[in-house]
């Protein structure tokens, strides 16, 4: 496209969307609500599996507790047998001692550990495996070995790991869901204004089809209007994301204070380049699909 | 005194004011050269069934003035509209300047377009544009820089006859004036041939005969002029080309014809 067209279409595209003013802003307020679900959405869905990310760090490491009185020969057996194993990543062996340090150590524990005398900590093996599907495994090995302390054997929590597990993927499928249906919900609301604003220069178009005017000469002005009814609505509900997200973020992390809530500044780069690209590419897809029956030619 | 296309290509640019001048300049097109516009065995059926042509045969050599008349409904617009493309054939062929129009690729229609000047009843000029930007629209659509099309514009306004007003707007002006400025619209890009669909339809007789004026002068320069139109007094007075359609069907051509066929005189009389 010759740099003059594109003078052309960016002044009449300025102007269309000014004649329309009405229309123009109530897109751009539909296109920002509708924004500013798809970034909640975005936050949350980037919260949570942050939180999920914990939870596996977390779950991925399990401890086997060691009998007392088990010979440390049978213990370093076992510990070495753990790291020549491939799903893997790390075996520590923690002593009875430094399981009561690391106990003691603990602020959460202060009141607890004034009142306990003796050691009654187990010794432990501390493994983190590579993938956390191979946790449950790891867990069976150590539960079978004959070191194990039969009365608390590991701290492996199956069930609450395959829940989180199970619930991160819903969560991961509903994010999708409704990021389809604020797609189509914005591509029908660009498609409604442009069509305004195609209905209010039909003369024109009319006139430009006449004298030689190429599709995309005609379609040009409406899709960067489009573009800019996308563009100004990602701006506004970004602002208001950007304001929102920290205070939101505190907010749940006093009321929900067992889920490790976190606030995330790095992500909001990626939160702009999301809603701007995605705020442009509605709107220029809506206005697209709005002119295409008036300017073919 | 009669002139060829190329006696007249040579003095395109000289301008002709008066009557008598212009009946001079009569430009006497070669039918024996290859035509610029040719319809073979051309039929269109509308949608809705309305056979609006019918089996139209007909030639147009370069620099032809031709007159396509005929009664409300006869088909002449359609016509017009298959020659610029914005209908196809149902049936036949159309060719100009040897390309056939129903093969031509969408992708080259705007510059087949460009081609044309086209001028119609209603003016269809641009409310919000002024009159300089109404006559610089077509360049601007093509992407002509600022400088070229500044000097197009002066230039078609000067043969239109409306020098000084190019920063009114359309709504300020009277008919004749705004046909004026379509049909400089239609000249600013030096078009090979001007299709007017009864330009003259909506405006008094006085005003019709110097837009007629401003046509023959094109015509003259060497511009191809085909056009429809109810005009039966300055049909006959100049005595051109004349097509007549009748029901979809070319009833008549005659190279020095009138409104009526002279032998029937037929009664209708086409509003
Ligand atoms: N777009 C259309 N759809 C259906 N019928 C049409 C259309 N345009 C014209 N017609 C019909 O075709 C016939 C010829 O119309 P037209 O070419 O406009 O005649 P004219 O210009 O000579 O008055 C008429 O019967 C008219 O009703
Ligand atoms: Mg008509």
């Amino acid at each position: 496209m010759k740099l003059r067209n594109l003078k052309f279409a960016l002044s009449s595209a300025w102007q269309s969307f000014w004649r329309n003013l009405a229309v123009s802003l109530a897109a751009v307020l539909s296109i920002t609500l509708i924004l500013i679900l798809g970034g909640v959405n975005l936050l949350v869905g980037h919260t949570f599996s942050q939180v999920v990310d914990g939870f596996r760090l977390k779950v991925s490491e399990i401890s086997i507790n060691v009998a007392d009185g088990t010979p440390l020969q049978t213990v370093y057996d076992f510990r070495d047998q753990l790291t020549a194993d491939p799903r893997v990543a790390t075996v520590t062996f923690i002593t009875k001692e430094q399981a009561l340090v690391d106990f003691k150590a603990d602020p959460n524990n202060a009141v607890f550990a004034t009142q306990i005398s003796g050691n009654p900590l187990d010794a432990k093996l501390q493994v983190r495996v590579i993938d956390l599907k191979d946790v449950a495994a790891i867990d069976l090995l150590g539960r079978r070995w004959s070191g194990v302390d039969p009365v608390d054997p590991t701290n492996y929590q199956g069930d609450f790991v395959n829940r989180m597990l199970e619930l991160s993927s819903w969560l991961g499928l509903a994010g999708v869901g409704l990021m389809a249906i604020l797609v189509v919900v914005s591509v029908v609301i660009v498609m409604n204004t442009i069509r305004t604003a195609v209905y209010h220069r039909r003369k024109e178009i009319e006139v430009m089809k006449l004298v030689g005017a190429t599709e995309w000469f005609v379609r040009g002005p409406f899709v960067i209007e489009g573009v800019m009814t996308g563009l100004i609505a990602a701006s506004i509900a970004l602002s208001l994301l950007v304001i929102a997200y920290q205070p939101m973020v505190d907010r749940f992390h006093t009321d929900l204070v067992f889920i490790p809530l976190s606030y995330d500044p790095s992500y909001i780069t990626f939160l702009a380049r999301d809603l701007l690209i995605g705020g442009a590419l509605l709107g220029a897809l809506g206005s697209y699909i709005g002119v295409r029956r008036f300017v073919r030619i | 005194m009669r002139y060829t296309a190329r006696d007249l290509a040579a003095r395109a640019r000289e301008r002709l004011t008066s009557l008598q001048e212009f009946q001079l300049m009569v430009l006497t097109p070669d039918f024996d050269s290859r035509p610029i516009i040719s319809f073979q065995h051309v039929w269109k059926t509308y949608p809705t069934g309305t056979e609006a042509l019918r089996d139209v045969n007909l030639v147009v050599p370069e620099g032809d003035f031709l007159f396509l008349v005929g009664p409300s409904g006869a088909g002449k617009s359609t016509l017009v509209r298959l020659l610029i493309r914005e209908e196809k054939p149902t049936k036949g062929k159309i060719f100009v300047e040897g390309v056939e129009l129903g093969r031509m690729k969408r992708r080259k229609l705007p510059h087949y377009r460009r081609k044309i000047g086209l001028v119609f009843q209603d003016f269809k000029l641009l409310p919000n544009l002024t009159v300089y930007e109404n006559v610089a629209f077509a360049l601007r659509v093509h992407g002509e820089p600022d400088r070229l099309v500044q000097s197009r514009v002066a230039e078609a306004m000067d043969t239109v006859g409306l020098s000084g007003k190019e920063q009114t707007y359309p709504a300020n002006l009277s008919g004749g004036e705004q046909q004026r400025v379509a049909i400089a619209r239609a000249l600013v890009h030096a078009p090979r041939f001007i299709i007017a669909d009864e330009p003259t339809g909506n405006l008094d007789p006085a005003t019709a005969w110097e837009i007629m004026q401003l046509f023959l002068r094109i015509n003259a320069r060497g511009a191809t002029v085909v056009m429809a139109t109810h005009n039966r007094e300055i049909v006959d007075l100049l005595r051109r080309r004349v097509v007549a359609i009748d029901a979809g069907q070319i009833a008549r051509d005659d190279r020095s014809g009138r409104y009526h066929d002279e032998v029937t005189k037929p009664q209708i009389r086409a509003q």
